[in-house]
């Protein structure tokens, strides 16, 4: 990047300015990743410690939070409880500490389980019908080619709630309503967009010579695209991959309207938890660090393509 | 038109050498399978965005309701356009909308501009806390809306602490999702939060895409730091900041999960932004004709912008 | 983007010069952008009345206009 000449060069800051600038940013990533540290700590406290005033920073770990979120208690009287065996497992005892004992698994890993399947299913027919659409788009003279490719990109923008209400009767109709299979299809379709624009880009940058010389050596076009452009475009599809993953995880708007049991995903599920007088604090924390995570560490993993994929393809570096 | 007459030549010469291969080619010419490779999408995005908004489109000139499906449908023309475009109330969810809008984009465009001007003077471990920076926007809408509302609370919550911390006043005193003049602001706060990161990601490629040359040029001219901000920096990442600009206000326009589950539209109606309004009379009062043609304004509106928005992202493509 | 490079340019008439398509999309953004602003601007419910009819103006000209040869 910047040569040994350059380095000196009058348009490289000064150490001053860079050490000023330094700590400017690091001040705004540090009070911008208060609220995130904060809800994952809460989901480590027990319910008395999340709600105490002040805010506790020091606190005794519990995984009460946690035992809320898997599992369903009722209230017993304490004669019943004494009545039981000894307590099975850590949840129990710690249910049984609050004159409760566990009734059963709660909803969340079948919603979590629903937002996996889901996500891994719309992405996967996303990137294999965009990975082609891209390729057609990046290597074919399509006619009314800009035109398809605004088109394609337009579904993507529109309102969530306006394209919800004719999805929610035709969903009704053909009976996909609370289906898993209903919302892979519509998340592909708001995700087929994003990929055809991401892996045009991403094929557009791999030399058609490639292919060229595949074809002198006697492959079919088809073989090419197979052979050759696929392997060279799988850090393009990974990243991609990656964007559509995390676009079907974190939907809620369409979830929430059209899935209600079978196939409601995770983000509508997260805020009705509730417990006792409210909402169960320190469970709802736990549910949403389990469900962030995996986005955080797929950040970390994505940084380099990042703004790529937020402008469309468009702007590369 | 190049690239196909010599690809052509490439199968011409294929065919050539192998005869075996000819009829394959012959079978798979290169319009068949452009066709074969982009048909699958666009009868996706027929069947589940294009034919379910004709149907809108239909439906916003009918009486439909979408849970007494067996009342005859009645034709009413214009009719919903025309009572919600002199509806007051309506008119007022704009407002909120447009509050809402011009807050989070004005302040999500100068501290994304000046956390990209800073990160570009590449101290060290700028990587890594850009990357730190970006996490935010990420997270599932959603969900960060609802573990604001936990931050929120009036006695327990971390932010009221925080404000109560440095003004004095008690951490008890003011509610920001209840309160009519602040929990505009309470939806403004969470947005920024969340999406400052992009525009600053935009502005950075902006300010990177600016070469050298220029600076040393007006290095030689004896241009000060200052004029150079405002000659050369500013002006040159401008099409990139326009680009962010647009996206967010497109995005913020028909925002709906965040907004929906901080305040849910509330207290009364001082939050309800479009998207809302058009939530509850579609899926709760369900008018489903009236919140159709609602929809189409919506829609219309967007994809107006949209096509603004694609302008400028071929201009910052040709860069 | 644009220059103009033919060594007529004294000889074009209106439709040359203006009927373009820079300028055509100029014209259909500023038209978008006005429907925009009426639809959510405070002051007026006539003009909240008509953003409507001029967002969708706007945007049905700048799908024309973007037909235009350059």
């Amino acid at each position: 990047m910047t040569s040994a000449t350059t380095a000196h060069s009058v348009v490289e800051p000064s150490a001053t300015t860079r050490r000023f600038a330094g700590s400017l940013v690091i001040l705004y990533a540090i009070i911008t990743m208060i609220p995130l540290v904060w809800i994952m700590l809460t989901a480590f406290k027990s319910p008395d410690d999340a709600i105490s005033y002040p805010p506790k920073v020091m606190f005794k770990p519990s995984l009460e939070g946690f035992c809320n979120l898997f599992t369903t208690r009722s209230r017993q009287t304490p004669e019943f409880i004494r009545s039981l065996g000894p307590p099975q497992g850590m949840c129990d005892e710690i249910a049984r500490s609050r004159n409760m004992v566990v009734a059963g698994p709660s909803n969340y890993v079948p919603r979590f389980i629903n937002s996996l399947i889901i996500a891994f299913g719309s992405t996967v027919l996303a990137v294999a019908l965009g990975t082609l659409s891209a390729y057609g788009f990046s290597r074919f003279r399509v006619p009314l080619k800009d035109d398809l490719l605004f088109f394609i990109l337009s579904t993507r923008m529109m309102p969530p709630i306006a394209v919800a209400i004719p999805i929610y009767l035709m969903y009704r109709t053909v009976g996909l309503s609370d289906t898993r299979l209903g919302m892979i299809l519509l998340y592909t379709s708001v995700n087929v967009s994003l990929a055809v624009w991401l892996l045009k880009g991403f094929i557009d940058e791999i030399p058609r010579e490639y292919e060229e010389a595949a074809m002198i050596d006697g492959y079919t076009r088809f073989q090419a695209f197979v052979k050759v452009v696929l392997p060279q475009a799988t850090t393009g599809i990974a990243a991609t991959a990656i964007f559509c993953l995390i676009f079907a995880w974190n939907e809620y708007a369409f979830a929430v309207l059209l899935t209600s049991g079978n196939a409601q995903t995770a983000p509508p599920f997260i805020p009705i938890i509730i417990g006792e007088g409210g909402q169960d604090w320190p469970a709802v924390a736990a549910g949403t660090t389990l469900f962030l995570v995996p986005i955080v560490v797929f950040t970390v993993l994505l940084r380099k393509h990042l703004l790529r994929g937020i402008t469309f393809g468009a702007v590369r570096k | 038109m190049n690239e196909l007459s010599a690809s052509s030549r490439i199968t011409y010469r294929a065919v050539m050498v192998r005869p075996g291969v000819a009829r394959r080619i012959r079978g798979l010419s290169d319009k068949t399978l452009a066709w074969l490779f982009i048909t699958p999408t666009i009868l996706l995005l027929l069947a589940i965005n294009i034919f379910p908004l004709l149907w809108t489109i239909y439906l916003s000139f009918t009486n439909y309701r979408a849970n007494r499906a067996n009342v005859p449908t009645i034709w009413l023309g214009a009719d919903w356009y025309r009572s919600i475009l002199t509806d007051p109330d309506i008119w007022a969810a704009m407002q909120v909308t447009a509050h809402f809008v011009i807050w989070t984009v004005l302040i999500e465009t100068v501290l994304g501009f000046g956390l990209a001007y800073l990160i570009d003077k590449k101290f060290r471990g700028h990587g890594m806390w850009t990357t730190i920076i970006l996490l935010p926007m990420m997270l599932s809408p959603a969900v960060v809306g609802n573990f604001w509302t936990f931050l929120y609370q009036p006695q327990i919550g971390l932010f009221n602490y925080v404000v109560a911390f440095f003004t004095g006043r008690a951490a008890s005193s003011f509610q920001m999702l209840g309160d009519v003049t602040l929990s505009p602001w309470a939806i403004v706060i969470v947005d920024a939060w969340m999406w400052t990161p992009y525009v600053m990601l935009i502005c950075l490629a902006g300010l990177r895409s600016i070469p050298d040359y220029i600076y040393e040029a007006a290095e030689v001219d004896r241009a000060t730091k200052w004029r150079q901000f405002w000659s050369i920096t500013l002006p040159m990442a401008l099409p990139f900041i326009m680009l962010a600009v647009l996206f967010r206000g497109i995005e913020n326009f028909k925002m709906f999960d965040m907004v929906n589950l901080l305040t849910g539209g509330g207290p009364g109606s001082t939050t309800e932004v479009a998207s809302i309004t058009l939530k509850r009379a579609a899926f709760e009062s369900w008018r489903t004709g009236y919140s159709s043609a609602f929809a189409i304004i919506l829609f219309v509106t967007v994809f107006g912008l949209a096509n603004i928005y694609v302008k400028a992202l071929n201009r910052v493509k040709s860069r | 983007m644009s220059l103009d490079v033919t060594p007529s340019v004294a000889h074009r008439g209106f439709t040359d010069r203006i009927l373009r398509r820079g300028p055509l999309e100029a014209v259909a953004t500023t038209i978008i952008a006005a429907g925009v602003v009426m639809l959510m601007q405070p002051f007026s419910l006539t003009l909240y009345s008509w953003s409507f009819a001029t967002t969708l103006f706007g945007t049905v000209m700048f799908t024309i206009v973007s037909k235009v040869r350059e």
